[in-house]
């Protein structure tokens, strides 16, 4: 093995070293460069009511049971305008680029990015 | 193509044939993930001979291990064949450019990187044609590539010195007498 180290390069050990810097970083950078799932779903009393691109910037407006809700999408990232909640809990969490944001009162679910997996509500299990 | 040429292919291409199936068994974590086992034949080839040897084996390793794998032509062959030509012409370039810049290791290391550009992008353009799961699958591809360039390209250097050791004690019998 000393023998096989001692026939190695400088330029074989640069290379070496670039290619494991630049495939590591590599692996982070591409998780940041892409957008995640590039989808903004809104929900309204546990059902999908409406879905959008998350690199679209446009607003949404849709009827709740508290009234009408504004939901913004701009840079890739949602937030809820407006919404006609007593505590306003979800217009203040602002934007959020990758999660959940909920309104309890008005039953409003948004859920950004997240690759998808919200889709699948089916139950794990159900105890008795 | 000289006789003592043809049989230096044949012998070569039956070890990295050998090598290719060996490999199979290997236990890997992902199924498509190869060593690459048998492209340490290629740069024997190429380090020991010329260029033309090396292109030939890796030409008929691939063709042959994939007709009796039942992928000819299909797009594992495809994936395969076009990774063995891109690296082994890759190597072949940096070797002919500057003989004593890279080591065996580092021709690997070449090897290994042009064997997985080549596959990625030809799976890009070809079978996925989308271009994230690509973006986000090749870092992993490319590291992985690395450590198994590295093991490929320590191998490579023991065997040749090997093989030239050997060569040299022939030489030094034959000429006593």
């Amino acid at each position: 093995m000393k023998k096989s180290i001692k026939g190695t390069t400088i330029s074989d050990r640069l290379l070496l070293l670039f290619l494991i810097t630049a495939s590591i970083s590599g692996i982070f950078l591409a998780r940041d460069a892409l957008p995640e799932s590039g989808e903004v779903v809104i929900e309204l009393d546990g059902q999908p009511a409406f879905t959008a691109a998350l690199r679209e910037d446009r607003v949404i407006r849709l009827q709740s049971s508290v009234g009408p809700v504004e939901v913004e999408i701009k840079n890739s990232r949602a937030r809820i305008r407006e919404a006609h909640c007593p505590n306003q809990l979800c217009v203040k969490q602002g934007w959020v680029s990758r999660g959940i944001i909920v309104c309890l009162p008005g039953k409003i679910v948004v859920f950004v990015g997240g690759r998808g997996k919200h889709k699948k509500k089916d139950l794990d299990a159900v105890t008795g | 193509m000289q006789l003592q040429d043809k049989q230096r292919v044949a012998v070569l291409s039956a070890y990295a044939l050998v090598l290719h199936g060996f490999e199979a068994i290997l236990p890997m974590p992902v199924p498509w993930l190869r060593a690459g086992l048998a492209n340490i034949i290629t740069l024997v080839a190429l380090l020991l001979y010329d260029f033309k040897t090396a292109m030939a084996v890796t030409i008929i390793r691939v063709t042959l291990a994939s007709m009796f794998t039942g992928t000819f032509l299909g797009p594992a062959f495809i994936l395969s064949l076009g990774g063995g030509i891109a690296s082994t012409v890759a190597v072949g370039l940096v070797h002919a450019a500057a003989r004593n810049l890279f080591g065996p290791i580092g021709l690997s290391l070449i090897g290994s990187l042009f064997h997985n550009l080549a596959q990625l992008s030809l799976a890009g353009l070809l079978f996925v044609q989308r271009l994230e799961p690509i973006l986000i699958i090749s870092p992993f591809i490319l590291l992985i590539g690395t450590l198994t360039g590295v093991v490929n390209g320590t191998i490579t250097a023991v065997l040749i010195r090997q093989l030239k050791a050997e060569k040299a004690d022939r030489a030094a019998c034959n000429n006593e007498p």
